[in-house]
């Protein structure tokens, strides 16, 4: 009886990429992050955030690392520690909806009102994953 | 009966794992973190457990109702609060919504001209409520007190708003029927395919892009406002409508998950005990679920909603010194 529910092909491609992209996401995030919890070494001393972690981000960041912070370079370039690795399945998590897109813009064929959609919702997330970088005073602190 | 008591039980313990963790975190501050570092995982653990077994029935993400507790009840910065729940809330989209889209119960294609839309205003939402808190010295009060204001809109809208199962939708507007937003799916309960139309497209997508914006600004899920609109508004049947929403849900918050995580907003260190907590706790609370009123259910979520909002209420006039 189920197999009469027709479902559009775009549908099923981005079901199949959001799916396997949460998979990777979610287990590299959850290794990570409990290798993190056992006491694995780690780029935030985790006693020194527990000290912190009323603070706004941004104070947190200059009193535990002395930095501040704009953009993925805080966490991408110390993949050495647990907790930047986790960071890294957060990442995949949340490219997951971008793959995804991408998926079902290949299937969409002739439907050029879905095209344009797609493309677009494309761009808004490639601006919001760049944002940070190309224009990292807009809209912070 | 016993399903009565069973929820009222999980009630009493979410109000007093909160008080607990207030306490904690009181103590923890007095004594300059005394509290051993494994313990707030698993404070948030067991926190998150509790929520994700009471989440599934109510109608509402975990999100919506971990933000404001760990608002009211934890040390955290609201930053690191709403960088969890938006991570946590798109972790739980994300996991349901491929099953929801092969069984023809959440529709890529009544997705996608809303979220072109919303997902502007989610990440708009996300720089906004970053920018307050962290360009003003009380901002992070303002921040609390606003998302106080919205559980109350929330709680109206919960106790106000009727589902219809099945809408119906006798004529398409222009749009809508331009972009062939219709579908079916098998309904087990009836042992039928169930055919639907969507409607009243244009309105629809100013209300998402305002759902949108709260969304990314408190790192809220934005289930307990996609849905009434899919559903009552578009004309969307309410498992058409809870499932649609998953996804939006997955896409808005991913996009405005980006400003979290290039600020530094999110610590593994809160995000994968919260996000392990909530997903144990939801698959028992589905089960759960299953013999549960909904209606009871819904009204203990709401009135959990509803603390939180006066306490959040509170906290934030208690830092900006008003009481």
């Amino acid at each position: 009886m189920e197999k009469q529910v027709y479902i559009d092909p775009l549908n099923i491609s981005f079901a199949r990429a959001m799916e396997i992209t949460t998979y990777i996401g979610l287990a590299v995030m959850v290794i990570f992050g409990l290798l993190y919890l056992v006491g694995l070494s780690g780029f935030v001393d985790m006693k020194q955030a527990i000290a912190n972690w009323n603070l706004p981000v941004s104070e947190f960041w200059k009193e535990v690392k002395g930095i501040e912070i704009h953009g993925y370079a805080w966490f991408l370039s110390n993949l050495k520690g647990m907790d930047c690795l986790s960071m890294l399945g957060i990442c995949i998590l949340a490219l997951a909806p971008l793959l995804a897109l991408v998926a079902a813009l290949a299937r969409a064929g002739g439907q050029k009102a879905y095209i344009i959609f797609f493309l677009i919702m494309i761009a808004e997330f490639v601006f919001a994953i760049m944002k940070p970088i190309i224009l990292p005073g807009v809209g912070g602190h | 009966m016993r399903v009565k008591w069973l929820w009222l039980f999980l009630g009493f313990l979410v109000l007093v794992f909160g008080l607990g963790g207030e306490a904690l975190a009181s103590e923890a501050a007095a004594k300059g973190g005394g509290l051993p570092w494994w313990a707030w995982p698993l404070i948030l653990f067991g926190f998150t457990f509790i929520i994700g077994l009471i989440a599934p029935m109510s109608g509402v993400g975990g999100g919506v109702l971990f933000v404001p507790l760990s608002t009211a009840f934890f040390p955290f910065s609201v930053d690191f609060i709403r960088g969890a729940g938006l991570i946590m809330a798109l972790t739980s989209a994300l996991s349901s919504s491929p099953q929801l889209i092969r069984k023809g119960l959440a529709n890529i294609k009544v997705m996608a001209p809303v979220v072109c839309v919303s997902m502007v205003t989610s990440i708009i939402g996300g720089i906004v409520g970053l920018w307050i808190t962290n360009a003003f010295p009380s901002g992070k009060y303002y921040i609390t007190i606003a998302l106080g204001l919205v559980l109350f809109v929330i709680f109206v809208v919960m106790l106000t708003s009727k589902r219809v199962e099945f809408p119906e939708v006798k004529e398409q507007d222009g749009l809508s029927s331009a972009l062939g937003l219709t579908g079916s799916w098998f309904e087990p309960t009836l042992n039928k395919v169930v055919e639907y139309k969507i409607t009243r497209l244009p309105v629809g997508i100013i209300f998402f892009a305002l759902v949108g914006f709260i969304a990314g600004m408190f790192g809220l899920g934005a289930g307990w406002a996609n849905v009434p609109v899919l559903n009552l508004l578009m004309g969307a049947p309410i498992k058409v409508a809870t499932s649609t929403s998953m996804v939006i849900i997955g896409v808005n918050d991913a996009a405005a998950a980006w400003i979290y995580i290039a600020k530094g907003a999110v610590l593994p260190m809160i995000v994968v005990p919260s996000v392990i907590g909530i997903s144990i706790g939801a698959r028992i609370g589905a089960k759960l679920a299953v013999k549960a009123k909904p209606v009871f259910v819904k009204y203990l979520v709401m009135a959990i909603m509803l603390l939180a909002a006066v306490l959040n209420i509170i906290k934030g006039l208690k830092g900006l010194h008003v009481i």
